[in-house]
């Protein structure tokens, strides 16, 4: 089998042609391939990518940067059919926008044995204004059909030079050669960022390059004199270095999602420019940022962070008043934070930084998120603890690997106290010291201190989130079960029930509840604790379900775990490459009672179990015991890590698939 | 004396008007039965439409509304949408809390103002100011006001005073005034239960609805579209992008879209028409022709959404579609039906409501309706045929559940007409499973399976044709996802158009299938095909009973039990019959170790009053519970 695939890969490179990526060669064996022998799933390819960004010095408007794209795409089927549409993003802030010319593209088609060629007109390009922020062009090719091959190149010119859209090497379809180019004039300098799984070598080097100016200079026709005016013109050069970086890559596979994978765009290859500092002649050189220290002093000398947090006169009447009688520390920080959760509400955005200012955000009770939980962290300053922001990068934003602003979208606080510290988000209802929101649980978070510095906090929750069931039913000879479930959950568990429960309609919420298990029937449906975060979420309610149990002969059948039982193994894919990401660790644990009908006795039980997963990340214990009419369970699942790395998929799915077959294992009832 | 009177009056009356004005600002004053399952409460909506003339209507609405939790900001709906045809006059919003104070307000430069293109859409010159407003707690209010301006009087707004599920309405008025020259036309649905006052004058109608309580969505049941109360309306004489008409009826209607609309499209160059002529000279009938270039068309087009100015109505030109090779619904149905044409065959152009709903257009109220084009072809002593031109992929014919059965108009060069279009019957709606499967003496499950789909069973799997293997070895995962463990050896699929059937032939084996208790084996006979879900269950039932559309499943598998094993017992034939539809499970013994599982499901579709959804749900509990029916092996004694 080994030597199979190896030969076919030989045959592949073997069948693999020369090809000539200057604009309009589009080769026939290009319009003839049938598929990408390297990935025969792939409905599209990008057969070349190119893309230059230089800068350019304008008289008039001083440095530009310039994007020149050049891609040729191979459409193997219609489901690729989206790639002969191309959508440009273009940023603009007042009157500085940026620019989309020059565009010219094509279309390739073999119609018999003989390329054709279509140019877009003016009818395949739309442009429109997205919104106050940002303008978008769109083209579409003409003559799309199954096998054809597009071609487009077009520049950007924009003003905003320290914004470098990342150099993204992997796509949702494979990529067949990439020639990408950054030029940088020596006044510039950029720090340079790497992310995702491939090996990607860029190639630099510098070169000499220079700007003319052109002088005019005006002699003659003073006020005294009689002289004929004249205008000279002068050219001065001005010589710099710009350094030049290349990235040439070949055969880049296709970056396929998967289930539980927290950010896909995290192992997506890439690299990022962020700008460290420009230098120009005759000035002083402006820092952005190079480290973390840098990175952090820069958001906290900004006035949308640290005059943010100074600011304290919006809010000292109240804050007074709540916390004027009470001393100790711990219950002044709960005090502050339950009056900023139930004063301020979050706006659905994210940002550590500022929008609309805290003074605003106290007093029209709404904010984003870094109005929210700055001005939670200045109260809590205010009352005299010591307290520091937390920037953080959300799941969905991806991990931040390097030191850049842009790294992170999100911000909490931290508070330190003598007997240890805990994270506090004010921007969620139900969240809790140290059990924030599902959307921050990613990695670590800096902690800014005072003096500039910074360390990192893991965000992941050290304590176990727990969910207890209590299950006592009653099973009759029909195999009707009646009985009383209770649950009682902790931490994260706790959260996500609030987060479902305690804004919705109570009735549709029970209704759904009776439905997610086939139509159970639920009575005295009762949450305790919902309102009081301090304590677990207690949910308890009666419950009758038909058919639990089949009948054959003279003898009673069922899972001990009744509808309770986990039907799916989540892990279907047969490998993955990517960690799955749970966000936190998590127990779960069943104690049941089962009473069995009169007139019957156990005739067998299922065997007691117990499963690990590799290096302690899970454990499952399955305990039965029956006396007399009643069968007793003890069922626990751990998982002990939020987070199994992809080496371990295997393990996991066999973990998973194990449980659900200790799940399912029959009890056997027989008539007396 | 007198003048501590007079203020002592005035003071009254004006905290009279205060209070009358404000209270449907008052969160409070609700009453209980409007806020049972509701998200929000339209506390009063007023709208009013002007036609100034034919083409100059004014449009303005206020509305305010209470939202009591956070599902219910979606209906504030605070947005308007406009283009070159449509000037805002007014917009503005007030906030007030649930005491009736009033704590912001929102002009018409703080609404966010962004494109209004969709997903599906490329290119659209219509744009849409909306509010962005997060709510400081609930319940809250918002009073609404807008007034716009158009010259586009081909769509009148009307009157629905409920839109969504959740939500209930106080009061809610609409007007219509109009010059004497237009004569406005109404029609009525839905209006028998409610509370409702009409006033028809000579130049003015109006309509006032009171307390409606709000609905909650259930399984099953009819859409809402097809449920609320609403009164249609629409003028003799309108302007559309600036065409003029005058039309009564669907007849004139029809005539018009094809006259002002349709008509100039066909322009295709000689060569095509040549070159269509060519493709079709070898076959004789001319479904044959029409399927010819119906292929010829899903290879040469794709579809592409731009909605510009009458274009958003209008076709392109066929000949831009030959050119460019894209175009969105009614380019491309247009196009398909110039080459029709070219080719000496006979089709309509076809407007429908799309989506899986089966939303009808109004049969007897001729104005812009529908959200999608198809083609009709009329065949002479057989149904006619229905062509959806903006897939690749559907076979010639076909139209699936996105246009199946339901009321179009269908323009001919002379008329409009309603006509219906393809309903996929129960016994058409087939899947036949036929297969075969081995049981270990340890549980392990061996399986061969053929599924043969058709009609609307084949809708909804053609698609998977063009997936990757990956993601089709998930899709059989999920789809038998009650065999744990399972692993797929091999997957076949042929997507034969011809016939509309579609045949997937898998393999595959997973551990432990079947149960090992002692000297026992527990074997769930039905392991390919079992019903799993269960309509939801409703304390209190309010809608009636839908059934969109029937099915018919038969399975019949033969199964190799574990040798030395004997059957111990074995389900007892099952057969029911009701008004819903019929199950039948057999199992035959064909000898010690082979045994056939045969089983028939049908469900028919259909209307029934809310009292038979509990036998419906009764009747799927039935089937799920003989779905799993076992059988009980027992080990031979030695």
């Amino acid at each position: 089998m080994r030597v199979i695939t190896l030969l076919l890969s030989v045959c592949f490179c073997m069948t693999t042609f020369a090809q000539n990526f200057n604009f309009g060669k589009v080769s026939k064996e290009e319009l003839e391939e049938k598929f990408n022998p390297l990935d025969s799933s792939a409905n599209a390819t990008y057969l070349y990518k190119y893309r230059k960004t230089f800068f350019e010095y304008r008289p008039e408007k001083g440095f530009e940067l310039v994007t020149e794209i050049h891609e040729r795409v191979k459409i193997y089927n219609q489901e690729g059919f989206d790639y002969a549409t191309k959508t440009v993003n273009l940023g603009k802030r007042g009157s500085d926008d940026e620019e989309f010319s020059s565009l010219k593209a094509y279309t390739y088609n073999l119609v018999e044995g003989k390329i054709e060629e279509d140019k877009i007109g003016r009818d395949g390009v739309f442009e429109s204004e997205l919104h106050k922020y940002a303008n978008q062009v769109k083209f579409t090719m003409p003559n799309i059909k199954s096998g054809s091959v597009v071609e487009y190149k077009y520049s950007v010119t924009s003003p905003f030079v320290s914004n470098i859209d990342d150099f993204v090497f992997q796509h949702n379809i494979p990529v067949k050669q990439i020639d990408f180019k950054f030029e940088v004039p020596e006044y510039f300098n950029f720090k340079l960022n790497t992310k995702g799984f491939l090996p990607v070598v860029p190639v630099s080097e510098t070169k000499r390059d220079k700007i003319s100016f052109t002088n005019k200079e005006r002699t003659g026709g003073g006020t005294n004199s009689k002289a004929a005016v004249t205008t000279s013109y002068s050219t001065s050069d001005v010589e710099f270095t710009k350094s030049i970086t290349t990235y040439n890559l070949e055969n880049i596979p296709a970056l396929k999602d998967e289930p539980y994978v927290n950010a896909i765009n995290n192992y997506r290859s890439s690299v990022k420019y962020e700008l460290s500092y420009t230098k120009f002649p005759n000035s002083s050189a402006t820092y952005y940022s190079t480290t973390w220290e840098d990175v952090v002093d820069k958001i906290y000398k900004s006035n949308n962070f640290g005059d943010e947090l100074d600011k304290t006169g919006y809010f000292e009447t109240e804050v007074d008043a709540l916390i004027g009688s009470v001393s100790d520390p711990a219950r002044r920080a709960m005090l502050i934070f339950d009056f900023v959760k139930s004063r301020v509400n979050w706006n659905g955005y994210y940002g550590f930084y500022t929008n609309d200012g805290v003074k605003k955000a106290y007093k029209d009770q709404v904010g984003n998120v870094g109005e929210i939980n700055l001005m939670l962290t200045s109260m809590l300053r205010y009352a005299g603890l010591k307290v520091y922001p937390v920037l953080i990068s959300t799941r969905e934003h991806g991990v931040p690997l390097f030191p850049t602003r842009e790294g992170y979208n999100y911000v909490v606080a931290y508070v330190k106290l003598a007997g240890g510290g805990f994270l506090l988000d004010a921007t969620n209802k139900f969240s809790v010291p140290n059990v924030l929101p599902f959307r921050t649980l990613n990695w670590q978070g800096r902690i800014i201190s005072e003096h500039g510095g910074s360390e990192l906090i893991d965000l992941y929750p050290n304590e176990i989130s727990k969910n207890t069931v209590s299950f006592m039913a009653v099973l009759d000879n029909n195999g009707n079960l009646n009985g009383n479930y209770r649950s009682v959950k902790t931490n994260h568990e706790a959260l996500l029930y609030r987060e479902k429960y305690n804004n919705v309609n109570k009735e549709d919420f029970l209704e759904k509840l009776e439905n997610k298990y086939n139509g159970i029937e639920i009575s005295d449906f009762k949450v305790v604790n919902d309102l009081d975060l301090s304590k677990p979420i207690i949910e308890s309610y009666k419950f009758s379900k038909e058919s639990q149990a089949d009948i054959i002969g003279d003898k009673l059948y069922f899972s001990p775990f009744f509808f309770l039982k986990e039907n799916e193994n989540p892990f279907k894919l047969e490998n993955r490459e990517f960690p799955v990401d749970f966000g936190y660790a998590s127990t779960t644990s069943h104690r049941m009672l089962i009473k069995i009908p009169d007139g019957y006795k156990v005739e067998s039980l299922p065997e007691p179990a117990v499963l690990m997963m590799p290096d302690n990340l899970g454990v499952f214990k399955f305990n039965i015991n029956n006396e007399g009419a009643s069968i007793q369970l003890v069922v626990d699942s751990q998982v002990n890590q939020p987070i199994i790395s992809a080496l371990h998929y295997q393990a996991l799915k066999e973990y998973f698939s194990k449980i659900i077959e200790l799940e399912a294992q029959q009890i056997v009832l027989t008539k007396v | 004396m007198k003048v501590k009177y007079i203020v002592l009056y005035f003071s009254l009356v004006t905290t009279l008007q205060i209070y009358s004005q404000e209270k449907s600002h008052i969160s409070f004053t609700i009453p209980s039965s409007l806020k049972e399952n509701a998200n929000a409460v339209i506390r009063s909506n007023q709208l009013d439409v002007t036609i100034n003339s034919v083409d100059d209507m004014t449009v303005y609405e206020k509305r305010i509304i209470t939202v009591l939790n956070k599902e219910g900001n979606s209906n504030v709906e605070a947005f308007v949408h406009y283009d070159n045809n449509v000037k805002i006059k007014t917009l503005e919003v007030l906030v007030f809390n649930q005491l009736g104070v009033e704590i912001k307000k929102i002009k018409k430069n703080d609404f966010k103002d962004v494109s209004a293109v969709d997903g599906g859409t490329l290119y659209s010159d219509s744009r849409v100011k909306y509010l962005e407003y997060t709510p400081v707690s609930y319940p809250y209010t918002i009073e609404f006001v807008c007034e716009v301006h158009t010259k586009n009087t081909a769509f009148i707004e009307s009157f629905t005073p409920v839109n969504d599920y959740f939500l209930s309405v106080e009061k809610s008025a609409y007007t219509i005034s109009f010059p004497s020259d237009i004569t406005i036309r109404t029609k009525e649905k839905n209006l028998e239960t409610l509370d409702i006052t009409k006033e028809a004058l000579q130049n003015k109608i109006s309509y006032s609805v009171k307390n409606m309580e709000a609905i909650k969505p259930e399984d099953h049941s009819p859409a809402l579209v097809d449920m609320a109360p609403k009164v249609l309306v629409s003028s003799n004489k309108f302007t559309l992008e600036g065409v003029q008409t005058e039309v009564d009826d669907w007849k004139a209607f029809g005539k018009w879209m094809y006259q002002d609309l349709i008509k100039d499209t066909h322009d295709l160059p000689a060569s095509t028409i040549a070159m269509i002529q060519n493709l079709v000279k070898d076959e004789v009938t001319d479904i044959d022709k029409a399927r010819k270039i119906y292929e010829y068309v899903q290879n040469k087009t794709r579809y592409i959404s731009v909605q510009v100015g009458i274009g958003g109505w209008k076709p392109f030109q066929a000949s831009e579609v030959d050119k460019l090779g894209y175009g969105d619904c009614k380019a491309l149905t247009n196009y398909t039906m110039s080459l029709l044409n070219a080719a000496g065959i006979q089709s309509n152009y076809t407007v429908v409501y799309a989506g899986s709903s089966q939303r009808s257009l109004e049969k007897d109220f001729a104005a812009m309706q529908g959200n999608h084009v198809i083609l009709n072809i009329p065949v002479e002593n057989e149904e006619d045929l229905w062509l959806e031109c903006t897939s690749q992929k559907l076979p010639f014919g076909f139209i699936g559940d996105f246009t199946d059965d339901r009321d179009v108009l269908v323009i001919t060069p002379e008329y409009g007409e309603i006509k219906h279009t393809k309903k996929y019957g129960t016994d058409e709606n087939l899947q036949v499973i036929s297969g075969t499967y081995t049981i270990s003496d340890a549980g392990f499950i061996d399986v061969n399976v053929t599924v043969n789909s058709k009609g609307i069973q084949y809708d909804n799997k053609y698609w998977l044709e063009t997936e990757t293997e990956r993601d089709l070895d998930s899709h059989y995962k999920n789809r038998w996802s009650y065999v744990n463990g399972m692993s797929i050896n091999n997957m076949h699929i042929n997507n034969n158009k011809l016939d509309n059937e579609f045949v997937e032939a898998i393999s595959f084996v997973a551990p432990n299938y079947s149960k090992i208790i002692g000297d026992r084996m527990l074997l769930t006979v039905n392991a390919l095909n079992r019903n799993t879900n269960i309509p939801d269950r409703y304390r209190n039932r309010k809608l009636p009973l839908k059934i969109k559309r029937g099915f018919k499943d038969v399975d019949e598998v033969e199964i190799t039990l574990p040798t030395g094993f004997t059957i111990e017992s074995a389900p007892d034939n099952a057969s029911i019959e009701n008004e819903f539809g019929s199950y039948k499970a057999e199992i035959i013994i064909k000898d010690a170790s082979t045994i056939v599982y045969k089983r028939e499901l049908q469900i028919n579709d259909g209307d029934y009053p809310k009292e038979a959804y509990e036998a419906y749900r009764a009747f799927y509990k039935e089937i799920n519970k003989l779905d799993n029916s076992k059988i009980a092996l027992i080990k031979n004694q030695l």
